[in-house]
């Protein structure tokens, strides 16, 4: 599995001027240098010395946004709890000098590596306290964390000399994912590697991830599911082209929700109990805990009757897992677990 | 602030005292000399077609929904509930025509007549036609109240905190708009959209500093007003409160013809003006309180149907309060049927749909009685 052929969305193509539109990243450093020619001399320096230093200027078409990035980025303020796990992941706690709008606690491996991370705000940051930070590079979970009422326009950032990448999978408008799937997410988890000049270890990642994702069981026969999020009235549930279902889809569930070409989306209750699904996932948070939406199901006398929640067949996900990132194959193993445990076969 | 006023057929707009002294009298309604009022035959009927509307409305909107049940199964199970037999439908779907289709129709219905209603008592206080909960400032002080007690778990109903509200936001209206001078529609008005900002900005403050994650989404439906939170629970409250005051209001409801010809008229005919100002103030409060603790700040309802209803049956509130409230429930009820079935199974926060429809119908409203000079 050394060459990963990268189906890259418009958002977050590689946009050298010189290749074709398609880019490849490849574990072998020698040869990485494909995805990011610039021109003669950048090529020519990342052919010769260690990648990891070199290949800079990068630029990458990131949700419609062309990002330079000129040297290696050693300042990064992570905002949302995706964006810190994924530079966790690559094993570059010690660059990160600041985390932001975390959805939930980082889970156990990284918890050592994040503590020294401080936190600069609960919710998106604003502009001043982000540019007190000196940071080189942002790296949001949303594409709203990066707006003039949040951590700054793209634009102006750039001019400030501050580099910013919005996970792909969040793009919104023209440059969204039509249908987010797994081959996508582990290019991002790539392109962010090149990024930060740690192509091995990005390679690393995403192998380890294509390995674990291969082994999800995957259930034996047709069982329906409801990804429910928040939202009590009108519940707040995973649709038919984000996280939740490329999630779901890993593990053989079949999401009721799967014709709304949205992430997510508000379902009414009507159609939920209409389709009456075998399994509901609850996402676990702390303003909408599992517990809470379990008791609300019990306590409406109509959605009582719901198979799922006579039966007790609930699933649980922390939030932060719920959304696109390097917890996803993770959801995915954790779901099929829980699925087993209540008595679903797998293949 | 002599020239420019609405010519609508009401006892309002004081034309000659505005500004000038204390309880702007209007001679004679202009209502009066409408010739598109009815009488008689024609205003009996408007009666018995808004009678009947209701009721129907009722059972076909039950019919209505995501899940395709039939029309005939729908009655079969809301009798076989009536009458305590087995319904016809399985489990589930009964559920959908009992528990969630039923108790959202009826709770439109309660929500919609008490704004309707509070929307009439309203313009006869004020002698307003633009008075309105929503203008006043009334909803936005509900909606504090409802949002600081589900937020910051003040330990009381959303309903009484949303009652609280909608009284403390009312009373700055019109205290505002008293010192300012006597008080008049423009003033009033003025008033009342300067304690509704100051209310949307605390209650945007509350949840700003509240909300986490994706729960924006709840508040955001809240907000722009949504029935789907409806069950028994919210029935019970609806047509409790709507029942205990609407019946009360219309029984007194000479009492606010006599304030639309003003104050001083109202104490020539024995009736303690200044209690019973508070009195109606305070019923109209708990109306709206409950509207809003029920389905978020819901607009227009309030402000287009009485002045519908006055077009139709004249300007005495016998008669424009029992109208108000079939043409509230049944205007409601369609507007929120049109709420959850038209994107479904996506749904439409409905207070979108009132504006949607309402603004519109106000329009014509407003252009029918343009000025002719």
């Amino acid at each position: 599995m050394a060459v990963i052929a990268v189906a890259l969305s418009g958002c977050n193509a590689v946009n050298p001027p010189g290749t074709a539109g398609s880019a490849r990243a490849t574990a072998s450093p020698t040869s990485g240098v494909v995805s990011q020619v610039f021109d003669s001399t950048s090529a020519d320096s990342a052919a010769t010395s260690d990648a990891a230093a070199t290949g800079y200027p990068i630029t990458v078409q990131n949700c419609g946004f062309a990002v330079t990035v000129d040297h290696r980025p050693d300042r990064i303020l992570a905002i949302k709890s995706t964006s810190l796990e994924l530079l966790l992941a690559l094993g570059l706690a010690d660059r990160v000098v600041g985390a932001a709008f975390l959805d939930g606690p980082v889970p156990a491996q990284w918890r050592d590596a994040a503590s020294s991370i401080p936190v600069i705000s609960t919710g998106a940051p604003s502009n001043e306290p982000v540019l007190g930070l000196d940071p080189d590079l942002i790296i949001a979970g949303w594409e709203s964390n990066l707006a003039p009422d949040t951590a700054g326009d793209r634009g102006r950032l750039a001019a400030a000399g501050i580099a910013s990448y919005v996970s792909p999978a969040a793009c919104r408008g023209a440059s969204q994912p039509k249908k987010l799937t797994f081959p996508m997410l582990f290019s991002e988890f790539e392109e962010v590697g090149r990024l930060l000049g740690v192509r091995e270890a990005a390679t690393a990642l995403v192998a380890q991830q294509q390995e674990e994702l291969a082994a999800v069981p995957k259930l034996d026969r047709r069982v329906t599911a409801l990804w429910w999020s928040s939202g009590s009235d009108t519940p707040y549930v995973g649709g038919g082209i984000g996280a939740p279902e490329m999630v779901m889809n890993a593990v053989g569930l079949e999401n009721i929700a799967a014709g709304v070409d949205q992430t997510w989306t508000s379902l009414g209750w009507e159609s939920i109990i209409e389709d009456d699904p075998d399994v509901i996932i609850l996402v676990d948070a702390s303003w909408s805990s599992a517990s809470k939406k379990m008791r609300l199901l019990e306590q409406n006398p109509a959605t009582a009757r719901l198979t799922a929640v006579r039966e007790h067949r609930f699933v649980t996900i922390p939030f932060p897992a719920s959304e696109a990132g390097v917890r996803s194959v993770d959801a995915a193993r954790d779901i099929a677990r829980q699925l087993a445990a209540l008595g679903f076969g797998s293949r | 602030m002599t020239s420019t006023r609405i010519r609508l057929p009401v006892p309002s707009a004081p034309s000659v005292a505005e500004g000038a002294g204390e309880n702007p009298m209007p001679a004679t309604p202009r209502a009066s000399r409408r010739s598109s009022r009815l009488r008689g035959g024609p205003r009996a009927a408007v009666y018995v077609a808004a009678a009947t509307t209701l009721p129907a409305s009722v059972l076909l909107a039950v019919g209505i929904g995501s899940a395709g049940i039939g029309i005939i199964d729908v009655w079969q199970t809301v009798v076989a509930h009536l009458a305590g037999m087995p319904s016809p439908l399985s489990p589930l779907r009964d559920g959908i025509v009992w528990d969630i289709r039923l108790t959202r129709v009826l709770t439109a219905a309660a929500v919609g007549a008490a704004l309707a209603v509070s929307g009439a008592v309203m313009q006869a206080l004020t002698r307003n036609v633009l008075a309105d909960p929503y203008l006043l400032g009334l909803s936005s002080g509900a909606s504090v109240g409802a949002v600081a007690a589900l937020m910051l778990g003040v330990a009381i109903m959303p309903t009484v905190a949303a009652f609280l509200g909608a009284l403390a936001a009312l009373t700055l209206t019109l205290l505002l708009a008293r010192s300012l001078g006597p008080i008049s529609p423009s003033r009033t008005i003025l008033a009342g959209i300067t304690v509704s900002a100051f209310g949307v900005a605390v209650t945007s403050f509350l949840i700003f500093w509240n909300v986490q994650g994706d729960s924006y989404r709840e508040v955001l439906n809240w907000l722009m007003g949504s029935l789907a939170g409806s069950g028994w629970a919210t029935v019970a409250v609806s047509w409790a409160v709507t029942a205990v005051i609407g019946i009360p209001l219309v029984l007194g409801a000479r009492v606010l013809d006599a304030f639309a010809f003003g104050d001083t008229a109202a104490a020539s005919l024995g009736i303690h003006v200044t209690r019973a100002r508070w009195i109606f103030l305070a019923v109209v409060a708990l109306l709206t309180g409950m509207a809003v603790a029920v389905s978020g700040a819901i607009g227009f309802i309030g402000l287009v149907l009485p002045n519908a209803a006055r077009l139709l049956v004249g300007f005495r509130h016998r008669l424009i309060l029992p109208l108000c409230a079939l043409a509230g429930a049944t205007f409601m009820i369609w507007v929120d049927t049109g709420a959850r079935t038209l994107f479904a199974p996506r749904e439409l926060p409905v207070g979108i749909m009132t504006a949607l429809v309402g603004a519109p119908i106000f329009a014509l409203v407003l252009w029918r009685h343009r000025s002719r000079s």
